[in-house]
């Protein structure tokens, strides 16, 4: 055997990490493999835990009462299994509660101590502004982030300012859809008014990317020229707020944002934005670190292989590397290889697979779904409130997140699984990704650690 | 009320080339389009111009299909190019059916500046197409040419404007006027402005394709079409060096084409009687594809799909014989003699002959208005056919990538120079919205101001856009973003803009959606849905159900 391990990780994204960083916590030899760059690095860096219910259309007030409708409409959803290990009665929506709001509030103090404040909490759902000058509910958003009082003080005015030869932020269309959205739902701001600025970072003048201004910003100089046309811009229209496209900086984000507050005397934040997405891999980055830093051992650019579990216990995990492989000897496996876009879950005309186990796999209702045609499980609207099943398709799970199979057992006594893996509910339309991830990925590494406990006991 | 010499109804290949023909011969022409230039038939086809194996038995059609490529050529060589062609055999039954195309194919070679048919060996075969299965007995090689469908429609409405026609798009025909048997003009209803219109006219021309029947009745006058379906399954990048042409599983021809920067694989046909607008793929035209090529690809299924596309074909009416056994001529009908004077109808034709057809019903048109004026449209070049274009030259001038510049030219040819001088003043423009195509911003600005765009699907006819394996997941918003600043859109409107993009991009992609392609979808629905919450907005946005979708 190459390496030892108590638990082994498959997954580097928000729900693995997660899972990762648990295990460590609580004294287990963690080994975590990540294949290439997860889907929570290309996430907008926002942390959803429930913004709309499946199917619904009205934004939810807080993730508390999403939660509630979840535990009384949606028991197979990932939230509703967290009620099935208390289901007395009466005490199951209490119970969903409290694992989310512990392991939500768990993620903000780790992100704390890798300078990464977060903003927000499971009693509200905050409006957050996109690059598209849309607004969406989300629960918590990195400070950098949060718009402050832009849609609650009355006298407040917005200025979005972009950067020229950065395409993926218009700043007019921006302020004039966001404008056109408080005015019809009569909220603040009254106005907006929009900038674009030229800063050719490094010299370039087109074709820039969000990444290399937050490149160009992490050093402290470039700020005030920045700074200096921002006021001017400000001040032209009366700012009080201004808007950005995510490009404050990797290191000095919220350094920048504060220095832009006292040198432009107007509030500045970042807009939650698309692929390449700054505060994504800051979220990714924050969370690797936290890992590591727990004594945790990251293998990047490794995936498993594995048979189908025969045996009702996985002893081993081989890690294939560009280089090398490594035998893995480990007492527990957690599965977050995330759905499509990490590769956990894929699909083809013969049907839809689980791609390190061979494991069952479901439709968004539960339906076996392996071999089902991915075509079947789609709507002919693109893009609805209904979203796809397609994408609520994955693993079907136990109550303790082991993966189970077509005899509604579970497919190895060690095996769990966290994140976009599991089916039962659909992230793009509910906006529940990243809080899944953190949720399940919690409470799948709770389970495994007992399972390790109890087995070294 | 307005008043033309002529009113052509339809802005496919066939429409536009007559209200070209019909201008440049100074008639006063209208061209009406329901909905956008080559936004139907045309728009879906492989753009292919020259004698298939297909259409043999018809010498006359392929003499007439060899001199109009000789005269696109002319007219038109920056927006066509010619493609080596294999045909393997892989059993002796189909060697004796390659002995008589050869035959006729080399007959017409020389005039359209391509080499005889080749009987090659299987090792020289795999030379040229490693991707073929090793245990094919001998190919054919042969060449042919294939043009840019949209582009060439483009062309010709705009070299029609030049010479003083008008062409209205989303304006969708809704009655013909007549008196006492004779056309007194034409009532539509402008989707741009939501009126109805009216124009004075003594004579239309009805080009309108898959729905020409339709546009007959209107008039009161008979038209019977043969209507067909064929789909096809485009491929993400060029997965074979060179087009391939093989039997399907029940013995009609079919192909694997390098387009652009993808490859098509087509196609089915299918008689149809459903409304051409809804439309799709099936999984069993899909998986006949598929299984058809994979006998001489085997690999074919190792290519990523990214979408299928589909269209209906307006056949000459012949039945109770094959689709394929269908003449791939056309015919040009005066409505007169059932008592409906002024009316010119279409069934039949093909992409390569559009020119033909066009010529055919503008003689008809100048005979009953006694005009006499002679047709120049197989000598006159289309716009951006002026010069040729050094891509290395303007690559480094202007500090664009070479490739991205050689795209351009093949959708702008001349006009290229134009656009690069666009990023003097704006060098921010030198910016690649589409990353697949590429597309840069220049262009789009230019495509929007000079080509009379509505929506940003019109614009991807225009310049590509959202065509390659991405599909729209990363230039959606930016382009949107540029259209609307040019239109000034209202926010509304921009975010209707983008959703409308995506819905049409949808239909296609779902058809067909497995492996890479559901990860890339996963990727849009975070963006759009997740991220954007444009999934939220349909009601707020006054969202239309397109004639695909089906209510949830």
């Amino acid at each position: 055997m190459d390496l030892e391990a108590d638990i082994v990780v498959i997954g580097g994204g928000m729900a693995g990490l997660v899972a990762g960083i648990r295990a460590t916590e609580e004294g287990m030899k963690t080994i975590l493999l990540r294949k290439g760059q997860s889907a929570t690095a290309y996430s907008s860096g926002a942390i959803d835990v429930i913004g709309y219910l499946p199917g619904g259309t009205v934004p939810l007030g807080s993730p508390v009462e999403g939660l509630q409708g979840i535990a009384s409409m949606f028991p197979f959803h990932p939230y509703g299994l967290l009620g099935f290990t208390d289901a007395e009665s009466g005490t199951v929506s209490k119970t969903i509660v409290e694992k989310v709001r512990t392991a939500v509030s768990w993620l903000k103090t780790t992100l704390l101590s890798s300078n990464m404040p977060l903003f927000g909490d499971i009693d509200s759902n905050l409006d957050a502004v996109t690059v598209l000058g849309t607004v969406k509910p989300t629960c918590m958003i990195q400070e950098t982030m949060w718009p402050g009082s832009l849609m609650l003080d009355a006298d407040s005015v917005a200025l979005f300012a972009g950067v020229r030869g950065l395409p993926i932020f218009n700043p007019r269309m921006a302020a004039q859809v966001f404008l056109e959205h408080q005015i019809s739902n009569r909220l603040p701001p009254r106005k907006a008014g929009y900038h674009v600025l030229d800063l050719a970072p490094f010299g370039n003048n087109h074709n820039i990317s969000s990444i290399e201004i937050a490149r160009y910003l992490d050093n402290e100089d470039n700020l005030s020229v920045l700074a200096k046309t921002l006021k001017k811009q400000a001040d032209r229209i009366g700012a009080t707020h201004i808007a950005l496209p995510p490009v404050l900086g990797f290191n000095r984000a919220r350094e920048n944002q504060l220095a832009l507050q006292d040198l432009t005397g107007a509030y500045a934040f970042e807009l939650l934005s698309f692929p390449p997405s700054v505060p994504g891999l800051r979220l990714q980055r924050g969370l690797e670190t936290a890992f590591v830093k727990g004594g945790g051992t990251l293998l990047v650019g490794h995936h498993a292989e594995m048979d189908s579990p025969k045996s009702s216990i996985v002893k081993e995990v081989t890690a294939v590397g560009p280089k090398r492989n490594f035998k893995i000897s480990t007492k527990a496996v957690i599965l977050a290889t995330g759905k499509f876009i990490g590769g956990g879950i894929t699909g083809t005309e013969n049907g839809i697979r689980e791609s390190v186990f061979d494991l069952m796999t479901v439709s968004e209702s539960f339906r076996i779904a392996t071999s089902a045609i991915p075509q079947k499980l789609t709507n002919t609207i693109a893009l609805s409130h209904m979203g796809h099943p397609l994408f609520g398709s994955g693993l079907s799970v136990d109550p303790q997140f082991r993966p189970i199979t077509k005899e509604d057992f579970h497919a190895a006594e060690n095996l769990y699984a966290a994140g976009s893996i599991l089916a039962g509910y659909n992230y793009p339309a509910e906006k529940s990704g990243l809080g899944v991830a953190i949720v399940t990925g919690y409470m799948a590494s709770r389970n495994a650690v007992d399972h390790v406990k109890g087995v070294s006991a | 009320m307005a008043k033309y010499d002529v009113v052509v109804i339809g802005g496919g290949s066939t429409g536009t080339a007559v209200a070209r023909d019909c201008a440049m011969r100074g008639l006063k022409t209208l061209l009406l389009e329901r909905d956008d230039i080559a936004s139907a038939t045309t728009g879906t086809c492989a753009g292919m111009i020259s004698s298939g194996l297909k259409y043999m038995d018809e010498p006359d059609i392929v003499d007439m299909c060899s001199d109009e490529v000789v005269y696109f050529k002319r007219i038109a060589r920056h927006i066509i190019e010619k493609n080596p062609i294999l045909t393997p055999l892989l059993e002796m039954s189909d060697i004796s059916s390659g002995g008589n195309f050869a035959e006729e194919y080399s007959k017409r070679a020389e005039t359209r500046d391509v080499p005889p048919v080749l009987f090659l060996t299987p090792e020289d075969s795999l030379k040229i197409e490693p991707m073929l299965n090793p245990d094919l007995i001998a190919s054919l090689y042969f060449e042919e040419y294939f043009i840019d469908p949209f582009a060439l429609c483009m062309l010709q409405a705009l070299d029609a404007k030049q010479h003083g026609a008008d062409i209205k798009t989303y304006c969708e025909v809704t009655d013909i006027l007549t008196k006492k048997g004779s056309i007194t003009g034409v009532q539509y209803f402008n989707r741009i402005t939501d009126k109805m219109e009216s124009v004075k006219t003594k004579a239309i021309i009805n080009a309108a394709g898959p729905w020409a029947h339709k546009i007959a009745a209107l008039a009161g006058a008979k038209l019977e079409l043969r209507l067909n379906k064929g789909a096809h399954v485009i491929l993400d990048r060029r997965v074979v060096n060179v087009g391939v042409i093989t039997k399907a599983i029940e013995g009609r021809m079919i192909y694997l084409f390098p387009h652009e920067n993808t490859v098509l694989l087509g196609t089915t046909a299918l008689d149809t009687w459903e409304d051409p607008d809804t439309l799709v793929a099936s999984q069993d035209e899909i998986e006949y594809l598929l299984k058809s090529m994979e006998w001489v690809i085997p690999s074919i299924r190792d290519a990523r799909i990214i979408r299928t596309m589909e269209g209906v074909r307006p056949l000459v009416p012949t039945w109770k014989i094959p689709e394929g056994d269908v003449t791939r001529g056309y015919e040009v009908i005066d409505h007169e003699p059932e008592g409906v004077s002024g009316l010119i109808s279409f069934t039949g034709g093909k992409l390569v002959v559009c020119r033909h057809m066009a010529k055919a019903a503008t003689d008809l048109v100048c005979k009953n208005l006694g005009v006499e004026a002679e047709c120049k449209t197989h000598i006159e070049p289309l716009p951006g056919n002026s010069d040729d274009v050094d891509i290395l030259a303007l690559a480094k001038e202007y500090g664009v990538s070479q490739h991205t510049v050689e795209r351009m030219r093949a959708r702008r040819g001349s006009e290229t120079a134009t656009i690069l001088e666009l990023t003097r003043n704006h060098p921010e423009w030198k910016t690649t919205i589409c990353t697949c195509e590429p597309v840069i911003e220049a262009e789009l600005r230019y495509a929007i101001r000079e080509t009379f765009p509505q929506t940003l699907n019109d614009l991807r006819r225009r310049v590509r856009l959202g065509t390659g394996p991405c599909q729209g997941t990363f230039c959606t918003f930016k382009a949107a973003s540029i259209l609307a600043e040019e239109l000034e859109l209202s926010g509304a409107d921009f975010q209707l803009e983008i959703v409308d993009f995506l819905a049409e991009r949808w239909k296609g992609k779902r058809q067909s959606i497995r492996g890479e392609q559901i990860a890339q979808e996963e990727l849009a629905q975070g963006i759009y849905a997740c991220v954007g919450n444009l999934d939220q907005a349909l009601e707020e946005l006054d969202y239309d159900l397109k004639p695909w979708e089906e209510v949830l």
